[in-house]
């Protein structure tokens, strides 16, 4: 469970988050869509307490992500291919990561099992492929067992086998009860995988529905998505000026 | 102690030791410092009968060992630099972060772990290298005991400057955030100060006795060499690398609880 309430980041004079409330619920898919730069991986880094907002708060399983005494074993987050120090092997990296939250060794050879990395557990990451990488994350985020997961972006640069088996891991994990929360700009990504949205743009939520009800009276998901972005370049122009306190 | 600072040294014992930066550095080192300081011991032992007086009076039987202390104090202070700098470059920063939300126990974890590291290997480096000089010296009986005045204060500090250099090293890196700006940063400060200090000396000598070097020599030496004004005196040498310690590490852990 993920609860976003009133979540806003300025840096400087520019809003990348901006007011944005939203309640991530367990046993399902929920994208997370926008244009790039609207505001997703900011979002996604104040949820882990890596970006500090400037204003509002958020809770995962009902507290903020600093506060979490053994934070894997709570939420596992994917975040954009970056991660293990390419000197290290594969098995070490989550040695620590296990180490770091009290979790039993044995649970680094599950995880390397599960994402199929078993057979390059000893080898260095610098020689890893982008799907590899992608892979060793996965694992990572797996290692606490924890009820809900975050992806960020997690099908970027990867071939169509990868894309699917990330696919059908986030399906099974939400048809296990966990909670899911996966970021994309990939419209027709999200038709398949998703079965709740939130649309943000601008850093403002525009919508927050289920995929059936989202698209329908249009054409495709896509059709839907592009009338919700259009319209809120309006409404935020329409706050900027009102920020400003003038008038259009 | 606390589960989460327990896990969090835990997690930072594994990654020092799963890189190969931290043996090269610690092998460089090992090597150096004790190759470095027999080659000069023998050399001097070789020559002893052709010194001048004046040379002989200054010989420093703690001293001598040294000489290759500072090809080692690099390969500690970039030890330093790069356990916490390394993390920003290649990224892993990040699921640090995520695994020990808390960035005052990451760094404080990191800091403990970097410091009993380099304290062990320090004070093996300087003990060691301060026997091996020994053996060689006792042929000539100019060796002298860990009983003698201020020997064993000597090598035991030579074994901390070690060790400090490093936490300079990590304090910087952790400031800098990039491992070849942290670095670069100390290499200034270690080498380039000095010459800053001599450069200076017509006005005054306090910017050379307050430069880290200076602030070593004396800690790893018996005789406080009065006679060379441009060197701290032994207290001011301690608070001095005390200073610098406590500045780098202050600096490095602001930098480090603000957002990566």
């Amino acid at each position: 469970m993920i609860d976003v309430h009133r979540l806003t980041k300025r840096y400087g004079s520019r809003t990348a988050v901006d007011d944005l409330s939203f309640t991530v619920r367990p046993g399902r898919v929920t994208g997370f869509l926008g244009p790039n730069g609207a505001g997703k991986s900011t979002t996604i880094r104040m949820l882990l307490a890596l970006t500090t907002p400037s204003s509002g708060s958020a809770a995962v399983n009902g507290r903020p992500y600093r506060r979490l005494h053994t934070p894997l074993r709570e939420v596992g987050a994917v975040l954009d291919a970056a991660g293990a120090h390419g000197g290290r092997t594969a098995f070490r990296h989550l040695c620590w990561l296990a180490a770091s939250n009290g979790l039993p060794r044995r649970r680094a050879t599950e995880v390397l099992e599960r994402t199929g990395l078993t057979s390059v557990a000893g080898r260095r990451v610098s020689g890893f492929s982008l799907g590899m990488r992608q892979r060793l994350g996965i694992a990572a985020a797996l290692l606490g067992d924890p009820p809900t997961l975050i992806f960020d972006e997690p099908v970027n640069g990867l071939d169509p086998e990868g894309v699917r088996w990330i696919r059908s891991l986030m399906r099974a994990l939400a048809a296990e009860g966990r909670t899911v929360l996966v970021s994309s700009h990939l419209i027709s990504e999200m038709a398949l995988t998703a079965d709740h949205l939130l649309v943000i743009g601008a850093g403002r939520l525009l919508a927050d529905d289920g995929i059936v009800r989202l698209t329908r009276g249009h054409a495709s998901l896509e059709a839907a998505y592009f009338a919700l972005t259009a319209s809120t370049t309006q409404h935020r122009s329409d706050a900027d000026w009102a920020a400003e306190g003038r008038t259009p | 102690m606390p589960p989460a600072l327990r896990g969090a040294l835990a997690a930072e014992w594994i990654k020092l030791w799963s890189v190969r930066s931290t043996w090269l550095a610690l092998s460089f080192a090992l090597l150096s410092g004790v190759g470095l300081g027999l080659i000069d011991t023998v050399s001097v032992v070789r020559s002893w009968d052709t010194l001048p007086p004046a040379d002989r009076a200054a010989f420093d039987a703690a001293g001598s060992a040294f000489s290759g202390l500072p090809l080692a104090q690099l390969a500690f202070g970039v030890l330093g630099v790069l356990v916490v700098a390394g993390e920003y470059a290649t990224g892993s920063i990040i699921p640090t972060l995520t695994a020990v939300p808390r960035r005052g126990l990451v760094y404080l974890a990191k800091a403990a772990v970097l410091a009993g590291t380099t304290l062990v290997f320090g004070e093996t480096l300087a003990f060691g290298t301060f026997w091996l000089g020994q053996a060689v010296l006792a042929g000539h009986d100019l060796d002298a005991d860990l009983g003698d005045p201020g020997i064993l204060r000597a090598v035991s500090s030579a074994g901390l400057y070690l060790s400090v250099i490093a936490m300079i090293g990590f304090g910087l890196g952790a400031l800098a955030r990039q491992p070849a700006v942290g670095v670069a940063a100390l290499f200034a400060l270690v080498f380039l100060a000095y010459g800053v200090g001599r450069a200076l000396e017509g006005w005054s000598y306090l910017p050379s006795r307050l430069t880290l070097s200076n602030a070593g020599d004396v800690v790893g030496q018996v005789h406080a060499t009065a006679a060379k004004p441009r060197l701290p005196s032994l207290r001011l040498a301690y608070l001095t690398l005390a200073m610098y310690v406590t500045l780098a590490l202050g600096g490095g852990g602001w930098r480090t609880a603000r957002d990566a």
